[in-house]
């Protein structure tokens, strides 16, 4: 039955899939279980522990995958960048990445120089390797974490490729820096229809666009246009427009208003942040990144908590959330749900808080009390 | 109160040729205050450009509070209407301009923005006009009137003349943009020496520059290295470096973390609205913009035409710029009498205007201030 | 959006199109036609591995057979995410229509039954059509093959039946001249011939395939049917190593149930196209069996070989899901999911050729669901 032929350019421009080889998910979830206990549905994901407490969360996951018998092989790679002599090369990480097609990671420390003077940080080389163009941070109001806020559930949806963060930066005369913000057409229209999709699959209603093209009105009017010509193909979404200073002082006032946000580099770090604070900061907030190959689950606010590195305090749960997300991901659904609803249990009991979200309890007490839940 | 005892004091701190202090004022700011230069009399003069919209009743209503508590300013009513030059375009009218350059200090109600192409926008005209670098917003938490966060009390200040907002932009292709930001050494210097004397004029003790130099490692990196030089330089301001996305995360969180806040353009933008979220919207907060050839307060709201003329507007964004404004000028009593005035009535909530969630009009809310203001002299 | 306005008048664009494409190269239709440029843009809907594809469950058969589908693709773990839009049989309105069309441009791929027009009126296009026409979907790929274990009057069949899909018979013309007297037009265009036969060559060079036969009813229809036989002449010449020969519809016919082996892959219009393939489907086997795939330059719709709604036995539990399965299993094969692809495939040979789980309509006794119920079993233990 296999015939098609997948060469020909005139016919099938829009499968320029490749057709590697995958691994094969096969999980059940009704009553028989055996099948998702056979031995070749193992999956293999990459491992990247990352700087900071990174690597105590990522043990924490390990710990809770193994009381859950979950059948997921760890491919660890260490990683970083202030830290390059032990760190493993970018290619052979970016390889097992696009092998595994799934990866975990922490967060990496990004200096404000580097060693050799290079303008691009690790996290965005690895990014343009894997053109992980797409990250998704998916805010949403936990039971069980005090917040001044409540009922928030907002997708932020941000370019992670260009924009700001192009690292062409250059000094035309002393003392004057010239530093390029880059939009095209393409990835602004990628990352709409990103999130116009995004939107489809997870029934959301309403898309809101972020920009600031009052000012920057060629770059950030460009990808707003990208943004308005997408909307067209998707009548069934709102879609409204939002000026970035005046969406970080919605979301701080009424975050509720917001649905899918989709934005350039840097005001989706912003409104990440911004949005990961209201509902109790960067240790309970998980995201991941796309290409169209793979993924990447690392948590939603990107700090390395590096003061608090081996005493045991950080919060597990952003890291438990997007373990149990990849596991979705590769089609584990029954682990991803088990594993989900033991950290909100835990978190809803709230007997067992770590210090961020007002406790006094240790990492390992928080995943032993995850792993208890876990049946 | 004793305005002469005060206006002598005033005058004995003055000495510079206004000119002169201009042109040095990068190198030498930090050896006199900043609106010294200003005071040359019993009466000073004030340019007022009350907007559109809301802008009329709510700068008469500073006005007549003004007025209340004796104030030696005397206000320059200019009209701001575009009018068609002798060059075809539109623009400001030259007589709002010398009167701005003739005062060097001015306040601003809303203003309309110009659709169409075809005249600068006016805030820009007036920026260049004046030279304004730094624009100042502090954000305090009002008693009275409540929202999720009570413990608001931050200033932010915004390189205003470069970075992001450099406008330099070129399509390079068809489909791709590039855009510069622009960060200058001069610029940054400027505006990290007004930080941290601010810092000290206002009795602050932090000074935070908010950068994102582990992308930008040059640019950013460069405005952070001005202000890290200029902290050396102010060893009794508490100076602490922090990523824009910590800023954002850590101030939803626990706002008391941060005090005064220095960061380039972009990042300020957004960060100053953040802040008047956190304290209840951009019609509760001040701003002023300070520049090399003077200083223009303004209150950064909408013109909210569908209120105009009704008597409802909340004039409290604009009377605190222009308490802010006193303070600039060296008129500090005066511009704590009316603070506090401002402060109690909104605390007192009787009076209360409908976006406080009040009923009051615009004229009952400013009589209690001037009731309040009379009653405490 | 300039194609929306046009839609609204879809007779009057059918023409304008079938009209300016005689003029055309088909360089042109490739680089000038709006149409074709504008859709290049749409990027991919495929995020880290997994695809979202339109599916439209259309009447009859159809809800309960996409039903079987979603759960087989469930246990193959397929990286796969369906948009599902029912449109309304009895609605005149075409705004799901116009969304569906909408949601298949943005999606790329799309898998469907098949959609009833209820309404009478003349006006009224057949939404099938107005889908492959909207999407310049112009070849439909018939694989026909017997399947081992299901009984059928000719064994060992394997014969590719590619048909124009977009206008001849099906361009939808007609009128009444007078009282009495109708008039139908059948439309042939140098460039859609071109395509057509192109595309049937280089699937044959593709995959080894020997002979191509061109169906036609060029001794009565001399110019319409005669243009479609010259170019598919003219193109076999690029392709010295292919035989070509060419067989008249009512020979054709004829041939295919007496002797079926002689043919290898077929090249025909619209009209004959229909035809041809459900009389392949009946030899070996039915209707419920075969999977037919609509390309064109941008986009894939897969749908059961032979169009039927199927709409007698719905609700029953009777209909056979291979058909839809195996429409399924093409659409994997497309997006690039090889290994689960060939999971389906394997648990549905299994099925019908080991374990003899067939549906009433090829003479056994199983429902539907137990059929469904097997082969996820089955898959289980590959």
């Amino acid at each position: 039955m296999s015939l098609i032929t997948r060469n020909l350019p005139r016919i099938f421009v829009q499968s320029a899939q490749i057709a590697a080889a995958r691994n094969i998910h096969c999980t059940s979830n009704n009553a028989s279980a055996a099948l998702a206990e056979r031995p070749d549905s193992r999956v293999t994901a990459t491992l990247i522990p990352g700087d900071g407490v990174g690597p105590e969360l990522v043990y924490s996951v390990q710990e809770v995958f193994k009381a859950a018998g979950v059948p997921v092989d760890w491919e660890s790679y260490f990683f970083s960048e202030v830290n390059p002599t032990l760190s493993a090369p970018l290619d052979d990480v970016a390889k097992s990445i696009n092998k595994n097609r799934v990866a975990l990671k922490g967060i990496l420390a990004t200096p404000d120089y580097s060693h050799t003077g290079e303008l691009q940080t690790l996290n965005m080389k690895l990014r343009n390797a894997l053109d992980l163009y797409a990250n998704v941070v998916h805010v949403k109001s936990l039971p069980g974490i005090k917040c001044r806020h409540s009922n928030i559930d907002c997708v932020i949806i941000r370019e992670q490729t260009e924009g700001e963060y192009s690292a062409l930066e250059h000094e035309s005369v002393k003392g004057v820096v010239e530093c390029l913000k880059i939009v095209t057409a393409k990835k602004s229209q990628r990352i709409a229809k990103f999130a116009f999709d995004y939107a489809v699959k997870n029934n959301r209603k309403k898309v809101t666009a972020v920009h600031k093209a009052n000012i920057m009105k060629l770059g950030d009017g460009l990808f707003l246009r990208s943004c308005e010509e997408m909307a067209k193909l998707y009548p069934k979404i709102e879609f409204e427009k939002m000026i970035v200073d005046n969406c970080t002082m919605q979301m701080v006032s009424k975050p509720q208003q917001f649905d899918v946000m989709v934005t350039p580099n840097l005001y989706g770090n912003i409104v990440d942040n911004l949005a990961s604070g209201l509902v109790g900061g960067a240790g309970v907030v998980s995201g991941s990144s796309y290409s169209s190959e793979c993924v990447v689950f690392e948590p939603g606010a990107r700090h390395t908590f590096s003061e608090a590195v081996g005493k045991n305090v950080a919060n597990p749960t952003a890291m438990l959330l997007c373990a149990s997300k990849l596991l979705r991901h590769v089609n584990l659904p029954t682990y991803s749900e088990m594993i989900r609803n033991a950290v909100e249990k835990v978190l809803k009991d709230g007997k067992i808080r770590t210090k961020d979200i007002g406790g006094q309890n240790s990492t390992q007490e928080f995943t032993y009390a995850v792993i208890g839940f876990i049946v | 109160m004793n305005l002469k005892n005060l206006l002598s004091g005033v005058l004995k701190i003055f000495g510079k040729d206004p000119e002169k202090f201009a042109q040095q004022n990068i190198k030498i700011v930090a050896a006199k205050p900043l609106g010294t230069r200003l005071y040359s009399g019993d009466v000073k003069k004030c340019t007022l450009i009350p907007g559109d919209g809301i802008g009329p009743e709510i700068s008469a209503a500073v006005q007549q509070i003004f007025a209340a508590a004796n104030v030696p300013i005397e206000w320059e009513t200019v009209d701001v209407t575009p009018v068609r030059g002798p060059d075809g375009k539109f623009g400001i009218p030259q007589a709002a301009i010398d009167s701005v350059n003739r005062n060097k200090i001015g306040l601003k109600g809303p203003l309309m923005t110009p659709v169409g192409k075809g005249h600068r926008s006016l805030n820009l005209a007036l920026r260049k006009e004046f030279n304004l670098y730094a624009n100042v917003r502090p954000c305090r938490s009002l008693e009275g009137y409540k929202t999720l966060y009570d413990d608001v009390d931050v200033v932010t200040i915004r390189e205003n003349t470069e970075g992001e907002y450099s406008g330099i932009e070129h399509e390079i292709v068809d489909g791709v943009v590039q855009s510069i930001k622009l960060i200058t050494e001069d610029a940054s210097m400027r505006v990290a020496e007004f930080a941290f004397q601010y810092a000290i004029e206002n009795n602050r003790k932090k000074v935070t520059a908010v950068h994102k130099a582990n992308i930008m490692r040059m640019s950013d990196g460069l405005f952070l290295r001005c202000c890290r030089e200029m902290a050396k330089k102010y060893p009794d301001v508490k100076f602490e470096e922090k990523y824009l996305d910590t800023v954002c995360l850590n101030m939803v969180q626990d706002p008391s973390l941060y005090d005064v806040l220095v960061m380039p353009n972009l990042y300020g933008d957004i960060l100053s609205d953040m802040c008047a979220g956190l304290v209840g919207g951009l019609g509760l907060t001040p701003s002023g913009n300070i520049g090399l050839n003077g200083a223009l307060f303004e209150s950064v709201h909408g013109t909210a035409p569908d209120i105009a003329g009704q008597d409802k507007a909340n004039p409290t964004a604009l009377l605190l710029s222009a308490v802010m404004m006193l303070k600039y000028m060296q008129l500090a009593p005066y511009a704590n009498v009316i603070e506090k005035a401002c402060f109690e009535t909104i605390k007192e909530a009787k009076y209360l205007t409908g976006d406080l969630g009040g009923k009051a009009k615009c004229s009952e809310f400013t009589n209690e201030i001037c009731d309040k203001i009379s009653k405490s002299s | 959006m300039a194609l929306r306005v046009i839609y609204k008048s879809p007779l009057k664009w059918t023409y304008n199109l079938a009209r300016a494409q005689s003029t055309m190269s088909a360089f042109e239709i490739q680089h000038k036609t709006p149409l074709i440029k504008k859709q290049s843009v749409i990027p991919v809907a495929m995020y880290g591995g997994r695809n979202a594809v339109t599916m439209l469950p259309g009447g009859g058969i159809g809800p309960e057979l996409m039903e079987y589908v979603r759960e087989v693709f469930k246990y193959a773990g397929a990286p796969v995410d369906f948009e599902v839009i029912n449109i309304d049989p009895h609605s005149e309105e075409s705004n799901e229509f116009d969304y569906a069309i909408t949601s298949i441009r943005r999606n790329g791929v799309a898998i469907k039954g098949n959609i009833e027009t209820k309404s009478e009126s003349a006006g009224v296009l057949s939404r099938n059509v107005a889908l492959r026409n909207e999407l310049d979907l112009y070849v439909n790929v018939l694989h026909c093959k017997s399947f081992p274990g299901i009984p059928a009057r000719q064994k060992d069949i394997d014969i590719i039946v590619i048909r124009q899909n977009t206008e001849g018979e099906y361009a939808m013309l007609e009128h009444e001249s007078v009282h009495g007297v109708v008039e139908s037009m059948k439309v042939v265009t140098e460039s859609n011939s071109d395509r057509v036969a192109r595309y049937a060559f280089e699937f044959a060079k593709k995959n080894g395939r020997k002979k191509v036969t061109t169906i036609h009813k060029a001794n009565i229809m001399k110019l319409s049917d005669g243009l479609f036989l010259e170019t598919s002449r003219k193109i076999a010449k690029e392709y010295p190593e292919i035989e070509h020969n060419d067989m008249i519809i009512d020979n054709c016919c004829m041939q295919l149930v007496s002797k079926p082996h002689q043919f290898d892959v077929m090249i025909m219009t619209n009209l004959y196209g229909s035809i041809v393939s459900n009389v392949l489907c009946g030899l070996i086997g039915g209707a419920g069996i075969l999977s037919g795939r609509n390309y064109g330059d941008h986009y894939a719709i897969f749908e059961p070989g032979t169009r039927n709604t199927g709409t007698a036995i719905a609700g029953k539990n009777v209909a056979n899901p291979l058909a839809m399965l195996h429409a399924s299993v093409d659409m994997l094969d497309h997006l690039g999911h090889k290994p689960h692809a060939n999971l389906i495939l394997d648990a549905i040979h299994k099925t019908i050729a080991e374990d003899h789980l067939l549906t009433p309509d090829l003479g056994g006794s199983a429902k539907s669901s137990d059929t469904m119920n097997h082969l996820s079993y089955t898959q289980g233990l590959i």
